[in-house]
């Protein structure tokens, strides 16, 4: 067997430990590569940036512990804009782990925003099932679709952000990070298609491809694509965060990757043209 | 009536709310309103049936020491472990409950999510080969999004960003509107098909 032979089988625990590796070693010593911003990432950024200060907007955690790598980031960095321009925001989500993200954000960014009050500039109305019937409901009355308690048990009456909170009509954006179903398009469906209420979102890089087509119809006015666009999102509030330290290890992998399938196709294409391989 | 009754009654529910959303009759309105509650309700008693579900599958692989049973019982023992925990400590706010998701579930879950980055690593290098051009051209595709969307692309080649932003756009963007089209057309087809009692999958093998 020729070396060319050996390049098209390479053994996957070689690519994993190859992997890996590299991966460790730019997570622990990152190059710094420059990061450019996609036009999605800039339509996210500016859909936000002109929300009136003072408005409520809609934050929608609807993924899981799986996706936090990607979205999480990206529901920091949003947020960190969202206080910086005034705005108050509503953060619950369709997954069942919508309170517990949300409240990690709120922990993490309320460090850099002292000033922010809980019940004032945040409410964390945590996961709430129901899809798009929930949604559906939340147009006509929040509170009650909402069972009028928050994911920390306090009753919505307790809450003055909530008083101004009645119905999705009361938002000027909604902002959600999304990882699956109910997702997206039960958004559009129910609520900011019906309602034109501007709609942005952030999801995981292998759904990116499914959601873009939305993005071009301008049903969606701008998306953060997997860690990418959370990384571009951070550089634009000014806040580096971990999804900029990973970029680079990203880079890296693909790379790898990258090369390890144009290994695989010089020994294809010169093992074919050996005669022996004809017969 | 066992077959019969819930047909009718998919058939009604499903009735309603098109008729509500489609001609906003108010007298469907509110019954719609209703039938929306209880959909709400219903679905939070669906974690119930799930975790019922999930325990009487595992607790039988386990009393039936099957392949695997050991799992079984890592499963049963974390998901009643937190539920217990939660019940008597409650969930929110409880400073060991946060400590245990952030600690284990959120790290355990983020792994199991990065595997598939080795999993696509080596499947990317066994499949991508230029045996026939639509296989050619879905290697080029796939390495130029690739390198485009990383930040090492532009490092490269400051075209690289652009043409992976095309390819997204207009290729991708054709294609997948086609697929989302035909799949809401068959879960129109498939929606009426429930409604008027044709497709009855969702009743049960017994009935």
């Amino acid at each position: 067997m020729t070396f060319w032979d050996k390049a098209q089988n390479v053994d996957r625990r070689v690519i994993y430990t190859l992997l890996i590796a590299i991966l460790a070693y730019i997570l622990i010593k990152p190059i710094g590569l420059p990061i450019l911003i996609t036009k999605e990432t800039k339509a996210a950024y500016d859909n936000l940036d002109k929300v009136p200060a003072g408005s409520i907007v809609w934050f929608s955690a609807d993924y899981g512990a799986t996706s936090i790598p990607e979205l999480l980031p990206a529901q920091i960095a949003t947020m960190r804009h969202a206080f910086k321009k005034n705005l108050r925001v509503v953060a619950g989500g369709m997954w069942n782990e919508a309170g517990n993200l949300a409240d990690m954000v709120w922990q993490e960014v309320k460090k850099d925003f002292p000033d922010k009050k809980y019940g004032i500039d945040f409410v964390n109305v945590g996961y709430k099932p129901g899809g798009a019937v929930l949604l559906e409901r939340m147009v006509n009355d929040a509170h009650q679709a909402l069972l009028g308690v928050d994911f920390y048990g306090t009753n919505f009456a307790e809450l003055p952000l909530m008083s101004e909170f009645k119905t999705f009509r009361d938002v000027k954006l909604i902002f959600e990070f999304t990882a699956g179903t109910p997702g997206e398009q039960d958004y559009m469906k129910m609520v900011t298609d019906p309602l034109r209420i501007p709609f942005s979102a952030a999801c995981t890089a292998v759904s990116t491809p499914g959601i873009k087509p939305f993005v071009q119809s301008g049903q969606m006015q701008g998306l953060l694509m997997g860690m990418a666009g959370a990384a571009e999102y951070e550089l634009l509030v000014g806040k580096p965060g971990t999804a900029i330290v990973s970029m680079d290890a990203q880079s890296a992998a693909h790379l790898l990757i990258i090369l390890f399938i144009l290994l695989g196709n010089v020994g294809y294409v010169i093992t074919r043209k050996r005669p022996s391989a004809r017969v | 009536m066992r077959r019969e009754g819930p047909i009718i009654l998919a058939g009604m529910a499903g009735l309603v709310s098109i008729i509500s959303c489609f001609f906003g009759a108010p007298g469907f309105k509110v019954v719609k309103d209703e039938l929306d509650q209880w959909f709400l309700i219903a679905t939070n008693f669906m974690v119930l049936v799930g975790l019922i579900n999930l325990t009487m599958i595992h607790w039988k692989r386990v009393s039936q020491k099957r392949a695997g049973w050991g799992y079984s019982v890592a499963l049963l023992v974390a998901a009643y472990f937190f539920i217990v925990h939660g019940l008597v400590r409650g969930s929110v706010g409880d400073v060991q409950y946060k400590w245990m998701y952030n600690t284990f579930f959120a790290p355990m879950s983020g792994t199991m999510f990065s595997l598939l980055a080795f999993y696509i690593a080596s499947a990317a290098y066994r499949a991508f080969r230029i045996r026939t051009a639509e296989a050619t051209l879905l290697l080029v595709s796939a390495v130029l999004v690739m390198i485009g969307r990383v930040p090492i692309g532009s490092a490269i080649w400051d075209k690289f960003p652009s043409i992976a932003s095309w390819i997204m756009d207009y290729p991708n963007n054709a294609g997948i509107r086609g697929i989302q089209l035909g799949a809401t057309v068959g879960g129109m087809a498939t929606a009426l098909r429930i409604l008027t009692g044709i497709e009855r999958g969702h009743l049960g093998s017994d009935v």
